[in-house]
């Protein structure tokens, strides 16, 4: 079998495409640590509600959106071999109208205001609307799927739904729209932007980089029908929420599937053929045990009643594994993106990867993420308010040592660019 | 013809790619790459379209991928392919 195929080098986005996006979720990370912060020192006296709900959105998509996107118009032209035409462009509009749509929300949600709740549903649904409808139309072409490109569409499609059902919430909050089926809405949009968007884009992805960045033995067939599998269980429940139907068995089912699908992964990471010490396999195995216990809780949850601190341990699980994934991918992607276009550029004094960010950098960054996570879950079993406002610097101090590292990426691109010299070859 | 084998079979993303522009700049006319992957190398690929070198990508039965690469437009590839 003889190849000729590949993509063109013009037709891969610019850095600036994904540096822009990840700068903007460490930025938020931030922001909402400082939130945090405000909230721990009793500086905020917003009520329960709006707190949880504004942790949940600035996490969801001030942070997760934000990093997931980005990588998404970075990885969909080498995971899934399509190509998004003018990725600058449409990566700004979205970039743009995310950041304000974020804001207004964020504020809808703490002041109550009908018009905030109304700009939000138009500013922050384009946004997302038009990300997704970019990525699917694409996806959609594709002739012969992998198991990763046929899981970032449904990945997308979950997210599709999820973003149509939180536009629905947002306009019932503000009073446009009556919203008879609130709860049955409200549980459907968590599960297809937990369940679908955010673990199964994770469990796509992982399929390709997993084997490829760590050369692990490959995963076993039968994780083909995983993306698949969740998918229908997720519209199953869909079906089953608006029929009033219970979806506790779905439910069960669907933790199961990500507790097999975290050991298969941890177990593909044992197994690696050339075992090094690296900063993102840690992040890797942190995230794969935090979605096993997680998932291990919410399975728990489904045959007993449990009492609400697991049931918080479960979200902070969750919450730990999603970043953990990030994470990994961040200190894998931005050395390697910096080095590959200064390096095709001609530059032959581009910085290797480990002189963008050392892997030291990322070990610090991966104990200042386990610290923050052992400081909330103690937080959430005894309660001291003290461990609260240190639970909170730690994620100030997780993103903003992101962020400076992020920052230091673009400067060392653009010193490289501006004084070393190109070399034709 | 001097054969430049460069077996990324166990070595970690980008390594491979790493390795291969550093022989891809110093070629000379009388050298090939032979590279042996797990993975279609595209990025890799890529840039060997647009500095227009000459190449082969072929996976064997046991899908492993076999990439030859050459600046030398008179070398027959395939028949250079150890599979």
């Amino acid at each position: 079998m003889f190849s000729q195929g590949g993509l063109s080098l013009e037709q891969a986005p610019p850095i600036s495409v994904v540096m822009k996006f990840f700068i903007t979720a460490s930025i938020f990370g931030l922001l909402l640590g400082l939130y945090l912060l405000a909230n721990s020192s009793g500086l905020l006296t917003y009520s329960t509600y709006a707190y949880k709900v504004t942790i949940t959105h600035f996490l969801a998509l001030g942070v997760m959106a934000s990093f997931m996107l980005g990588a998404l118009f970075q990885m969909l032209p080498v995971i899934a071999g399509v190509v998004i035409k003018m990725p600058t462009k449409k990566s700004m509009v979205v970039h743009v109208l995310l950041m304000v749509g974020v804001f207004l929300q964020l504020f809808a949600f703490n002041t109550s205001i009908s018009l905030l709740y109304l700009f939000s549903a138009i500013i922050l649904g384009s946004a997302l609307l038009h990300a997704t409808t970019v990525m699917i139309k694409e996806l959609i072409k594709v002739q012969d799927h992998s198991s990763s490109s046929k899981g970032m569409l449904l990945s997308l499609s979950s997210f599709t739904i999820a973003i149509l059902f939180g536009i629905y919430l947002l306009l019932t909050l503000g009073g446009y729209i009556k919203g008879d089926s609130f709860a049955q809405v409200k549980e459907a949009h968590y599960s297809f932007a937990l369940f679908g968007w955010v673990a199964l884009l994770i469990v796509s992805v992982s399929f390709q980089v997993v084997e490829m960045f760590y050369v692990t033995p490959k995963y076993p067939i039968m994780s083909k029908y995983l993306v698949t599998t969740i998918a229908m269980l997720l519209l199953l429940k869909l079906i089953a929420l608006f029929i009033s139907l219970p979806t506790v068995g779905i439910d069960l089912f669907l933790a199961l599937l990500f507790i097999v699908y975290g050991v298969i992964t941890l177990n593909r990471l044992y197994k690696r053929k050339r075992p090094t010490s690296d900063a993102t396999v840690w992040f890797w195995r942190l995230g794969m045990g935090l979605l096993i216990i997680s998932m291990t809780i919410t399975a728990l949850g489904t045959i007993s009643s449990i009492d609400e601190g697991l049931k918080m341990l479960s979200y902070l699980a969750f919450i730990g594994f999603a970043l953990s994934i990030v994470f990994a991918m961040n200190y894998k992607i931005v050395p390697f993106l910096t080095w590959f276009h200064l390096s095709n550029q001609g530059y032959m004094e581009a910085p290797m990867m480990h002189d963008v960010i050392h892997p030291k950098k990322a070990k610090i960054h991966f104990y200042i993420h386990v610290a923050m996570l052992l400081a909330w879950s103690l937080y959430i079993l005894f309660n001291p308010p003290m461990i609260s406002i240190l639970a909170s610097l730690l994620v100030v101090l997780s993103f903003g040592w992101l962020l400076y590292h992020l920052i230091f990426a673009v400067k060392k691109y653009n010193y490289t660019q501006k004084h070393t010299e190109k070399m034709e070859w | 013809m001097q054969k430049i084998l460069l077996d990324a079979r166990e070595m970690e993303h980008p390594e491979p790619l790493q390795i291969s522009l550093t022989h891809l700049r110093t070629m000379k006319n009388n050298e090939y790459l032979y590279m042996i992957n797990l993975r279609k190398p595209i990025p890799l690929l890529e840039i060997v379209k647009e500095k227009e070198f000459f190449y082969i990508a072929h996976q064997d039965s046991k899908e492993i991928w076999h990439i030859l690469i050459t600046k030398n437009a008179t070398y027959n590839l395939e028949e250079l392919l150890d599979v």
